[in-house]
C-alpha cells in the first residue's frame, strides 16, 4: 500500500478508533451514543459560531452563556459568617450555648463532645452597591462590586473533612477516582488554546499551616489523561518538564522533535498505527507549550496599575499572581482555572487569620473581576469564590485565640460573571448561620448551575463508568439554580 | 458500549462479502436473536433503572429483568410482554409511541431507541420473547475444540477456538509475526522488559525446533516474570505506600508488595493467593509455606486509604473503611459492582441493599481503628511513616535468607563465647549468655557496654561481630501492617440510603449476596469461610469458576491487549458480553482443573499461534475491527507507565534489579509535594543504585503519584483498577524529551554504544537494537546521522553545553569518551528512546 492511503486511512479511522480506545474504560457507545444523544438534541436555536466545540459536547445542549470558569477556591473553609452571611442574632447570643434543638442529631467535627457556645461575627457587615448586599468589612474592594455578583447563602455539603470535602465539591462525590469539574468540562467542550493544556491548577498560601491538597482535585479519573489539570507553578519551572535538559537549546530541541517526526512519519509508511500518527502531534504540540508556557508566565507586558490592581508580584505565588495569571489563561483560550488559596481553615486564631489573610484575597478577588469586565471577559468567564464548607456559628478553642469549627449545612459562595446575575442574594441560613433553610443549593446545584452556563445540560451529560451512567451531579436530581442565572 | 459492538456486527454483515448472513438478510442478523446479545443490552441501557432489581424505585410495579414478571399482568391490567404478540404487548405500544407523556423510555430520561432496537424487541417478543440468564450468573460451561476448516493452523486448542470464529466471519488470521518481534513481544508480555540484544541474538542462531517453548519457559520462572505481575496485582488491590487521605503520610506496607512478588515467583496456586490475603490471620500455614505469609498476605486489608485527619467522625469512616473494602472485595474477585448498592438495591444487577451490608460485615472483625481514636488526633501520627496499628517488624521473602544466615552465624559466635567466657576468669561478663534463642540475642545487644574493660581482646571482638550481626539482622525487618481479627467483631446495620447518621437499619451478619446462594457455616461466617467459597468448585457449593473466568480474562488481556470480556472491572447487567464466551469459560475451566496454576494459564496463552500472530493489520481490517475484538490479529498499545520507564533504564544498561525492598524515588521535579502536609514533605530522590530500580518499586504517593507514573496513567491506586487507561498526551512527551531519567538514559545508552562499537555506522545499528531490538533501514540510520553530524558540530563549537548535557543524573560519566562525543551520541539516542517503537508492544 502506499503511504498515503495508509495516512488518509488512518485519518478516517482516526475519530472512531480514538473512540473504541476509549472505550477500553468508557464504552466507546457511551461517547458515540453521547454523541448520538446529542445530535438529537441540535434542535436548540443558536448560532454556529458560539455553538462549536472540540468536546464530545457538539454541538452544546444549550446556547452558552460562559466559556470558560475560574474557580477560586478559598481551601480550608472560609466563615461564611465572617464574610457573606450577616447574623445579628449571633452577636446578641455571643458566648451563650447554642440552643440544643439547632444541633441534635448534627455532623460535628473537632467540637466532638465539647460545649457548643455561640460566637458573633468578627467584623461589622455594610450594604454596598444598588442591590444593598451585605458584605463583611474583611471584604471592602469586593463588597463595592456587589452589583455584579450574586451570594448564595444556602450552600451545603455533605462532606465535613477536608479531604473529602473538596473532593466532593470538585468530583460531586466523596469517591475516590473520579473526575474533576475541570476535567468533565474540558471533556465536555474541549479546550481554545492551542498550545497550553484546557485545565490548568495554581496554588497559593498564607495564613494557617495549610491543609494538604491533593492532586485527586484535578485528576481526570476514569476520563483519558488528556483531561487532566495541568498544574502550573508561579516560581521555577511553569509546568513539569516543560524546560530543555540543561545543555540542549530550544532550536536542537526543534531539530530533535523534527528528527523523531521524520523517523515516526517513515514508520508510518510501512505500518498504519494510529498510535505513531497521534503522537507525531502531541510531540508538536509538547513543544509548542515548552515556547508559550514561558511567554505566559511572564508578566512583563502587564502595567503597574494591573498589577497593583491584583496586588500581583511577577515569580511569587501569591493569591494576586494568580488571580492575574487566570486572566491571561482564559484570553488564550484555557476552559478551566482552578486556583487554591489556602489556607482558611480557622480552628482557632480567627481574627488573627483573617487580618492576615482575606485583604490580599479581597484585593485579588476584586482586581480579577474589574480587570475581566474591562477587558470584555467578564461577560463570557464564569468565576466561582468560595471553599469546600462554611465554618460553626459555635466558637472554638479559648477565647483570645478564638475560632470556628466546620460546618457543612450552609455556608456561603460568590458566582459572577458568564452571564450570572449581579447584585442577588440567593437563599438564607436561620437566624443562627447554621442551617440553609430557603432556597438550598446543594454542592450538585452549583454543578448544574455551572454546568448550564457552559452550554451543558447536566442531567444529559454522562459518561458509562462500571455500567452506570455517571455525571458530575451525581445520581441525585440535581437543579439549575434558575434565580442566578436569569 | 452494546450499541457500538452492534453497529459493528451490523457493519461486518454489511461489508462482509463472506458472510453467510450477509447473504441470508443484509443489514440485520437473520440468525435467531439471543437475548444476552441483542436484547439484555438494550433493556439494561434503558428500561432497568426504572424497571428492574431495584424494588424501591420500580415504576407501574413493572420489571423487565424477569421473564414471569415482565409477561404478568400490571397493576393498569396491561401486559408489557405478551410472548408471540407484539401488537397485543403494552412494550410495543409504549416504545413506539410519539406522544411523549406515553413514549417510553421517557424523554427526561434521554434514553432514545433506534428504530433497529426497537425492531429487534418487536422481533424478540415476536419470537416468543425468550430470556436467557445473564451470561456472567452461569457458571462457565465445558466446551469442546471446536471444528475448524483450516485444520493445519492451530497448535493449541485455543487456537481452534480463535480460528472458528475467524472462519464464522470469513477471516483468516494474521500471518506470524516476525522472530525479532515476537521474542520482543513475549519478553515484554512476561517480564515487562524489552529483551537484550543478546537474548535476541541467542535466539535467532539457536535453531532448535522448541526454541520458542523453552524461552517461555525460562522467561515464565524469571524474577522479572513475577514483578510483572504484581504490578498487575497491585493495580487490583490498590497497593500504594501513602495512606491516600489528608496527610497523605507513608504507611508501612511495602513488604506486602514484597510477598505478592514471593507469591507470583513460587508459583502460589491462586485459589491459595486468594485464602492467604483475605484470611492469612485466620487459617493455618500450608505444607512448605513460611509461617509469616500468612500475616505478610494480610496486610491485603490494610491497603485502603486511610485518615486520621483532626475532627473526623469515627462511624463515619467505619462506614467508608467498610464500603471501600466491600468495592475491592467486589471489583477484584467477582467483577462486580456491588459497592452501587451502598445507597439503594442496584440498578443493573440482583445485589440488594442488604447484601452490600451483609458482604461488608466480613470486614466487620478486623482491628483497624486505633488510628482514628477520638474524634481524631488518635492513634494516628503526623509522622513518616504514620502510625497505622496493628503493625509489626517482620522480615520480608526476599530477606528470610539472609536472616537466616546470620541467625546461624549468632548462633555461632555464642555459643563460642560462651566457651571463651567460661575458659577466662568467672568475673569476666556480667551477662551470662544462654545457648540461643530469641532471650538470648535481645541480651545480648547490649552486651558490649555492660562488659568490664579488663575483658580479654578476642571476647570484645566476639562481641563486637555479634553486635554487627544484630544491626544487619535487625535491618532486614520491617515494619508491616497487618490484619488482626477484634474478639468481639463489630455491629453493622443496614444504613439506608448508605447515610451512617441514621442507624435504624436491620443488624445483618456476613453472608454473600442472597441471589449467588448462602454460606453453610456453623455459627457466623468468616472472611475465610468468604475466601473459600471464592475458589471453591460450583460442584461443592462455591464459586470457584466463576472467580477464575473473572481472572482469566484479566490474564488474557496481558497477552492481547484487552480482555475476551472488555469490561474486566464488571461482568454484570452493564458491562459488555464477551467477544469469544467460549473461550473464555474454556480457559476459566482450564485454571480450576490445573489446580489454579497461573504460570500453567499463561504457558497455554503465550504458546498459542494466535498470540504468534502479527499484529499489523490491513487498513480495511484495522477500519472494519479497530479494536481487535476478531482476534484476526495481535494487539499493539503503549506500554504501561513502568515499562516506560524500565525500558529506557534497560537500554541505557542503568537497570539495576534486584527483589523487594523498601519503594524507591527517582529523580522528581522540585516542588511537587508542596501541598502535602501534616507534616510537610521534602522530596529527597534516591542518591544511589535505588535511583535505577524497576518502575513497580518507585514510591507510590496517592495524592502526588510521581509525574512519569501518572503522564502515563498508571492510576493512583485509590481504586481497584482492572484496566489501564492508555493515553497519548504532549504530557507524556514532554517526560520523555525532558525527564533527567530519561535524559540520563539516554546519556548512558549513548556510552555504551560509543564504547562499544567502532564506528557511526555500527553505533547506529547498535541504539536500534537496544531502544527498538531491530535494525534500522538505512532512511532511519540516515536521519539519525543527519541530527548526529549537526550536534557534533555545535557542539565542538560549544563544548560548555555539551558538558553541561552530560551532568544530568547522578550516573558517572566514562571519561574515556570525550564529552563531545558522548554528547552528540546523547542527542541521537534521546531520538531513539523517543520513537514510539520504544515504548510500543507490538
Amino acid at each position: 500500500m502506499e503511504p498515503h492511503d495508509i495516512t488518509s486511512t488512518i485519518a478516517q479511522i482516526q475519530r472512531r478508533t480514538f473512540l473504541a480506545r476509549a472505550g477500553l474504560n468508557l464504552g466507546g457507545a457511551a461517547l458515540s451514543g453521547l454523541l448520538a444523544r446529542d445530535t438529537v438534541a441540535a434542535t436548540v436555536a443558536r448560532s454556529a459560531q458560539v455553538g462549536r466545540s472540540q468536546g464530545v459536547i457538539d454541538p452544546l445542549h444549550y446556547p452558552p452563556k460562559a466559556k470558560a470558569v475560574i474557580f477560586l477556591c478559598l481551601a480550608g473553609g472560609p466563615s461564611h459568617l465572617e464574610t457573606f452571611d450577616h447574623k445579628p442574632l449571633l452577636t446578641k447570643l455571643d458566648g451563650e450555648p447554642m440552643p440544643e434543638s439547632v444541633t441534635a442529631g448534627q455532623p460535628i467535627a473537632q467540637l466532638q463532645g465539647k460545649k457548643l457556645i455561640c460566637l458573633g461575627p468578627r467584623r461589622p457587615f455594610q450594604r454596598h452597591g444598588e442591590c444593598g448586599a451585605e458584605v463583611s468589612d474583611y471584604f471592602p474592594r469586593l463588597g463595592s462590586l456587589a452589583d455584579r455578583f450574586a451570594i448564595v447563602r444556602s450552600m451545603v455539603t455533605e462532606q465535613i473533612n477536608h479531604d473529602p470535602a473538596h473532593t466532593f465539591m470538585n468530583c460531586g462525590t466523596a469517591l475516590s477516582g473520579r473526575p474533576s469539574m475541570g476535567a468533565w468540562v474540558t471533556y465536555g467542550l474541549g479546550s481554545e488554546a492551542d498550545d497550553l493544556p484546557g485545565f490548568v491548577v495554581m496554588t497559593s498560601k498564607m495564613g494557617r499551616n495549610p491543609q494538604p491538597i491533593a492532586a485527586r482535585q484535578w485528576h481526570s479519573g476514569f476520563l483519558p489523561g488528556q483531561f487532566q489539570g495541568v498544574e502550573f507553578a508561579t516560581s521555577g519551572p511553569p509546568v513539569h518538564y516543560v524546560a530543555n535538559p540543561p545543555g540542549v537549546s530550544p532550536r536542537h530541541q526543534r531539530d530533535l522533535i523534527d528528527t523523531v517526526a521524520a523517523l515516526e512519519r517513515h514508520r508510518l509508511g510501512r505500518i498504519a498505527d494510529p498510535d505513531v500518527a497521534t503522537r507525531i502531534r502531541q510531540y508538536e504540540l509538547a513543544f509548542r507549550m515548552q515556547t508559550s508556557v514561558p511567554h505566559l508566565a511572564d508578566l512583563s507586558g502587564e502595567t503597574v496599575e494591573t498589577l497593583e490592581l491584583y496586588g500581583a508580584e511577577a515569580g511569587k505565588a501569591t493569591v494576586g499572581t494568580n488571580c492575574l495569571m487566570a486572566r491571561r489563561l482564559v484570553e488564550r483560550g484555557v476552559r478551566f482555572v482552578h486556583l487554591y488559596h489556602s489556607d482558611w481553615d480557622h480552628h482557632n486564631g480567627i481574627d488573627g487569620f483573617m487580618d492576615e489573610i482575606c485583604p490580599p484575597t479581597d484585593r485579588a478577588a476584586a482586581g480579577l473581576l474589574i480587570d475581566l469586565e474591562r477587558r470584555g471577559l467578564l461577560e463570557e468567564t464564569l468565576v466561582v469564590i468560595g471553599g469546600e464548607f462554611g465554618r460553626t456559628p459555635m466558637g472554638q478553642g479559648d477565647k483570645g485565640k478564638i475560632g470556628r469549627d466546620h460546618h457543612i449545612k450552609g455556608f456561603s459562595m460568590v458566582l459572577a460573571g458568564g452571564g450570572i446575575r449581579g447584585g442577588i442574594t440567593h437563599g438564607a441560613t436561620d437566624d443562627f448561620g447554621y442551617h440553609a433553610v430557603q432556597d438550598v443549593v446543594h454542592v450538585r446545584d452549583l454543578h448544574a448551575t455551572m454546568l448550564y452556563q457552559l452550554g451543558i445540560d447536566p442531567a444529559r451529560f454522562s459518561v458509562e463508568f462500571q455500567g452506570l451512567d455517571t455525571k458530575l451531579t451525581g445520581v441525585e436530581p440535581a437543579h439549575v439554580v434558575r434565580s442566578l442565572v436569569g | 458500549m452494546r450499541n457500538a459492538m452492534y453497529r459493528m456486527i451490523v457493519v461486518w454483515f454489511m461489508a462482509t462479502p463472506w458472510s453467510i448472513h450477509a447473504k441470508a438478510d443484509a443489514g440485520r442478523p437473520a440468525a435467531a436473536i439471543s437475548f444476552n446479545r441483542d436484547i439484555r443490552p438494550i433493556l439494561s441501557r434503558n428500561c432497568f433503572a426504572c424497571h428492574g432489581p431495584d424494588e424501591q424505585d420500580r415504576e407501574a410495579g413493572l420489571r423487565l429483568d424477569d421473564r414471569e414478571a415482565a409477561i404478568s399482568a400490571l397493576e393498569s391490567g396491561a401486559r408489557a410482554i405478551v410472548p408471540g404478540r407484539p401488537q397485543k404487548s403494552a412494550l410495543v405500544a409504549r416504545i413506539e409511541a410519539t406522544d411523549p407523556d406515553v413514549i417510553m423510555p421517557p424523554p427526561e430520561s434521554h434514553h432514545i431507541l433506534s428504530e433497529r432496537q426497537k425492531e429487534l424487541l418487536v422481533r424478540w417478543i415476536a419470537e416468543g420473547a425468550p430470556y436467557q440468564p445473564h451470561w456472567a450468573y452461569v457458571a462457565p460451561e465445558p466446551h469442546a475444540d471446536p471444528q475448524v476448516a483450516d485444520a493445519d493452523w492451530g497448535r493449541t486448542w485455543i487456537d481452534r477456538f480463535v480460528l472458528a470464529s475467524l472462519e464464522v466471519q470469513g477471516l483468516a488470521p494474521a500471518p506470524d509475526t516476525d522472530v525479532v518481534t515476537l521474542v520482543r513481544r513475549l519478553t515484554f508480555d512476561l517480564t515487562g522488559l524489552p529483551p537484550t540484544p543478546a537474548e535476541i541474538g541467542a535466539y535467532l542462531s539457536d535453531d532448535s525446533a522448541d526454541r520458542y517453548e523453552r524461552l517461555v519457559d525460562r522467561l515464565l520462572a524469571t524474577p522479572r516474570h513475577a514483578e510483572r505481575l504484581a504490578g498487575w496485582w497491585l493495580d487490583l488491590v490498590r497497593y500504594a505506600d501513602t495512606v491516600g487521605y489528608h496527610g497523605d503520610q507513608t504507611h508501612n506496607v511495602s513488604l506486602y508488595r514484597d510477598w505478592v512478588i514471593a507469591a507470583f515467583l513460587d508459583n502460589v496456586p491462586f485459589d491459595r493467593f486468594t485464602v492467604l490475603q483475605l484470611a492469612g490471620d485466620l487459617v493455618e500455614p500450608a505444607a512448605g509455606e513460611h509461617p509469616e505469609d500468612r500475616l505478610l498476605a494480610s496486610a491485603y486489608h490494610r491497603l485502603l486509604q486511610t485518615t486520621h485527619e483532626g475532627g473526623l467522625q469515627v462511624k463515619e469512616y467505619r462506614a467508608i473503611y467498610q464500603a471501600d473494602r466491600v468495592r475491592n472485595l467486589s471489583g477484584v474477585w467477582l467483577g462486580a459492582t456491588i459497592g452501587c448498592a451502598q445507597c439503594h438495591d442496584h440498578k443493573y444487577d440482583p445485589y440488594t441493599s442488604r447484601d452490600f451490608y451483609a458482604v461488608g460485615s466480613f470486614f466487620a472483625d478486623i482491628d483497624d481503628e486505633k488510628h482514628m481514636g477520638k474524634g481524631g488526633f488518635g492513634g494516628g501520627t503526623n509522622t513518616l511513616p504514620t502510625k497505622r496499628d496493628p503493625e509489626q517488624p517482620l522480615v520480608g521473602p526476599f530477606e528470610r535468607q539472609r536472616a537466616a544466615a546470620i541467625d546461624a552465624a549468632m548462633h555461632q559466635r555464642r555459643k563460642e563465647l560462651e566457651k571463651k567466657m567460661a575458659a577466662a576468669s568467672p568475673s569476666v561478663g556480667l551477662v551470662a549468655p544462654s545457648a540461643t534463642g530469641e532471650k538470648a540475642r535481645d541480651k545480648q545487644t547490649d552486651g558490649p557496654n555492660l562488659s568490664p574493660p579488663e575483658e580479654p581482646a578476642e571476647i570484645a571482638a566476639l562481641r563486637a561481630e555479634l553486635a554487627t550481626l544484630e544491626a544487619e539482622r535487625k535491618g532486614l525487618e520491617r515494619v508491616v501492617m497487618v490484619t488482626r481479627r477484634l474478639a468481639e467483631p463489630r455491629t453493622v446495620r443496614v444504613l439506608p440510603r448508605g447515610n451512617w447518621m441514621d442507624e435504624s437499619g436491620d443488624v445483618v451478619t456476613p453472608a454473600i449476596p442472597t441471589f449467588l446462594g448462602s454460606l453453610h457455616t456453623k455459627g457466623r461466617a468468616s472472611r475465610s469461610d468468604l475466601a473459600e467459597w471464592l475458589v471453591l468448585p460450583v460442584q461443592q457449593g462455591g464459586k470457584g469458576e466463576f472467580t477464575a473466568r473473572v481472572m482469566a480474562n484479566r490474564l488474557w488481556a496481558i497477552f492481547f491487549g484487552a480482555g475476551l470480556c472488555r469490561t474486566a472491572d464488571d461482568f454484570g447487567g452493564q458491562g459488555e458480553p464477551p467477544d469469544h464466551p467460549e473461550l473464555l469459560d474454556r480457559l476459566a475451566l482450564e485454571f480450576v482443573a490445573n489446580g489454579w496454576d497461573v504460570r500453567r494459564l499463561i504457558r497455554d496463552i503465550v504458546t498459542s499461534r494466535a498470540y504468534r500472530m502479527s499484529s499489523d493489520a490491513s487498513a480495511e481490517l484495522l477500519a472494519r475491527d479497530p479494536d481487535n475484538r476478531l482476534l484476526a490479529r495481535q494487539g499493539r498499545w503503549r506500554y504501561p507507565a513502568e515499562a516506560v520507564r524500565d525500558a529506557a533504564l534497560s537500554a541505557s544498561g542503568l537497570l539495576v534489579e534486584g527483589l523487594g525492598g523498601p519503594s524507591v524515588h527517582p529523580y522528581q521535579p522540585a516542588g511537587y509535594y508542596r501541598h502535602l502536609n501534616f507534616p510537610q514533605r521534602t522530596y529527597q530522590a534516591d542518591s544511589d543504585s535505588r535511583q535505577w530500580r524497576r518502575g513497580l518499586y518507585v514510591h507510590w504517593q496517592r495524592m502526588f503519584l510521581h509525574p512519569q507514573l501518572l503522564a502515563f496513567d498508571a492510576p493512583t491506586r485509590e481504586e481497584c483498577t482492572a484496566v489501564r487507561m492508555r493515553s497519548n498526551t504532549p504530557k507524556a512527551a514532554l517526560v520523555l524529551l525532558n525527564d533527567p531519567t530519561f535524559v540520563e538514559a539516554a546519556r548512558k545508552l549513548a556510552e555504551r554504544v560509543v564504547r562499544e562499537t567502532p564506528d557511526d555506522k555500527t553505533r547506529i545499528v547498535a541504539l536500534w537494537r537496544y531502544a527498538v531490538s531491530r535494525e534500522p533501514d538505512p532512511e532511519e540510520a540516515e536521519l539519525v546521522r543527519n541530527l548526529l553530524a549537526r550536534r557534533r558540530e555545535e557542539y565542538t563549537a560549544d563544548p560548555k553545553a555539551a558538558e553541561a548535557l552530560l551532568k544530568t543524573g547522578i550516573a558517572p560519566r566514562d571519561r574515556a569518551i570525550d564529552p563531545v562525543t558522548a554528547a552528540a551520541w546523547t542527542a541521537a539516542a534521546r531520538a531513539v528512546l523517543n520513537l514510539h517503537e520504544a515504548i510500543g508492544r507490538y
